[in-house]
């Protein structure tokens, strides 16, 4: 019996080759890459390595390099502004979710549906959604602006300047480099919520009855018992999901590709965009620059992820 | 006091439920301008829903562009990628599960932790070795960078270990090699859990964006994603063409999705969770 369990290397073959081809080979080769110049076009070979080696003067020129610097500040905007939102607003569908009311299953299908459906689809579909003349966006405001400057019209007062505004205009969500990138974080929003309010549903559900039953006998309110118990049970799961919602956001792209193309001005240039404009998009591609890209935005990763785990000890409830 | 908490639940309904709508508002208006006539969809008052239905955006989205094609090209790559992903994974995670070999608890880690590494790091000389081995443009690029999935492995290996092992014990007495083992025996009874790890790569698939678009050049290897995106410059100008090409391409995930909801639902979560 115990000679038979012998014998994984058939087993294990197939994943090891790609692992070996497409994962810890190109690692390795990113690197290294970071430390030269290449357009890409040569062939890559040790010989190229050697010649065109140029040590940390990518990462230098990072430094100084203002699209950089817009890319990276833009970068830390969407992910300080639209994970906090999404985490706060799927918290809360999930508490809502989480009860048994009619239909429920129904309406969590529904929050999920643009989790399932491709930002290619989701960025064009915004991009329309957020027309300012004809989309469904401004058309409201417009409405909701119309309406309170009838209000203020009944009392015979002028409304101030932002309401004409809003019942006119209102925002030029992706074409006014002050509105697009919050344009693209209401996109994000939207698409990303769902997934976060499944997994505190799971987490949520997780939780043992019988404590929230004991704080109920000992008289706390709903309040109470989601501050008290609910919250500090679920803090392993807001961790998670906070991570893995920060992970994604420091790495989007297919939204910015799709709705603005980083543009007007960079306003909406992210790390991702700038990466893949230097490595695939602008002629003479920078394959080097842009890998040296890469290595800063995983170290930064990294340090978020290690800074996130140690201060987890401050907040997170283990449960023993 | 109770009158209060009773309002307030219907509140806090009436709230979830304007949410779940508004979360279709975008599809509808999707739908909605697909079947507008082209020079109407910037007329105002803006019609909510068209008076007459013009079905021709979607004769024209196909027709215009190679559009068969690329949904072709991403009902292929979707299933591709859930074919090897699976095929391997399923594998390597009975291969960590039931075999005893030295070097298993360092290998497993290092498969790991290639979970932490992004995407990003890996696409320029991934790029490159496609290049190198001319495969830019080919199905090759598009599916075989699949082969080898972390999270695949973790999640059959896991559904292995809590599998009994009498069943493939018997099997093993009646003198069945480790493959028939696995595969007559081991197998059959992950189902479930391929079922889920299949609905998730072929979503994941079926909407990938990144790789795709910079491992794919002519037109006829484009999958529906990159299609649709890099032609929105040509189609903008006729968003009620556009609309019906994203329309129809956004039927599958969602019919895949609707189908077989609680197996996507558990890949996530068994992914975010502890299990």
């Amino acid at each position: 019996m115990r000679a038979y369990y012998r014998f994984p290397l058939l087993f294990l073959l197939p994943s090891l080759v790609g692992f070996l081809a497409f994962n810890l080979g190109p690692i390795l080769a990113s690197l290294l890459l970071s430390f030269i110049s290449y357009d890409g076009l040569r062939p890559l070979t040790l010989a190229t390595f050697r010649e065109n080696w140029v040590g940390l003067e990518n990462y230098r020129r990072l430094l100084e390099d203002p699209v950089f610097h817009k890319a990276f500040i833009n970068t830390l905007f969407y992910v300080g502004v639209a994970v906090p939102l999404e985490i706060l607003v799927a918290l809360l569908l999930a508490l809502g979710l989480n009860r048994p009311l009619p239909g429920v299953r129904l309406l969590r299908t529904l929050y999920l549906l643009p989790t399932v459906t491709s930002v290619v689809a989701v960025g064009l579909l915004w991009r329309w959604v957020l027309n300012p003349t004809v989309g469904p966006v401004n058309l409201s405001l417009r409405w909701v602006g119309e309406r309170i400057q009838g209000v203020y019209g009944l009392l015979g007062i002028t409304p101030p300047p932002w309401v004409g505004w809003l019942a006119k205009e209102g925002p030029g969500w992706l074409s006014d480099p002050a509105w697009a990138m919050w344009g693209v974080i209401l996109a994000s929003v939207w698409a990303g919520v769902g997934l976060r309010m499944l997994i505190f549903l799971a987490g949520l559900q997780n939780i043992n009855k019988e404590y929230l039953e004991a704080a109920s006998l000992d008289g706390a309110n709903s309040l109470q018992r989601f501050a008290y118990v609910v919250l500090p049970l679920l803090s392993p799961t807001v961790f998670l999901n906070t991570l893995l919602a920060m992970i994604g956001g420091f790495q989007m792209f297919g939204l910015v590709y799709t709705m603005t193309g980083g543009g007007p001005l960079d306003s909406t240039n992210v790390l991702m965009l700038y990466l893949y404009r230097k490595a695939f998009g602008v002629f003479p591609f920078e394959m080097g620059y842009a890998s040296a890209i890469a290595w800063v935005l995983f170290l930064i990763l990294f340090a978020l992820t290690y800074l996130q785990w140690t201060l987890r000890k401050r907040w997170v409830v283990e449960e023993v | 006091m109770r009158l209060l908490g009773r309002l307030w639940d219907y509140f806090v309904y009436l709230v979830l439920l304007a949410g779940g709508l508004s979360m279709l508002v975008p599809f509808f208006w999707m739908v909605s301008t697909s079947l507008k006539a082209p020079g109407a969809v910037f007329d105002l008052p803006v019609e909510v829903w068209p008076k007459e239905l013009h079905w021709e955006n979607y004769q024209r989205v196909l027709t215009s562009v190679p559009f068969g094609r690329w949904y072709l090209n991403s009902l292929g790559v979707a299933l591709g990628l859930t074919f090897l992903n699976l095929t391997s994974g399923a594998m390597a995670g009975y291969a960590f599960a039931r075999f005893r070999f030295r070097g298993q608890g360092a290998l497993f880690l290092l498969f790991l932790a290639t979970l932490m590494i992004p995407v990003h790091v890996l696409i320029i000389p991934l790029f490159i070795l496609m290049r190198n081995l001319g495969w830019v443009d080919t199905f090759y690029a598009l599916i075989l960078p699949g082969l080898f999935d972390a999270f695949a492995i973790f999640l059959m290996r896991q559904h292995f270990l809590h599998l009994p092992k009498e069943l493939e014990e018997a099997a093993i007495m009646d003198g069945a090699s480790p493959w028939q083992v696995y595969w007559k025996v081991a197998l059959p009874l992950a189902t479930p859990a391929l079922a889920t790890l299949g609905t998730f790569t072929f979503l994941a698939g079926w909407n990938s964006f990144l790789w795709p678009l910079i491992v794919t050049h002519s037109l006829e290897m484009r999958p529906l994603t990159v299609g649709l995106a890099v032609f929105q410059g040509q189609f903008s100008t006729e968003w009620t063409v556009l609309m019906a090409g994203l329309t129809l391409g956004t039927i599958p995930p969602i019919l895949v999705f609707l189908l077989a909801q609680r197996y996507f639902i558990q890949g996530l979560t068994l992914g975010s969770l502890k299990g």
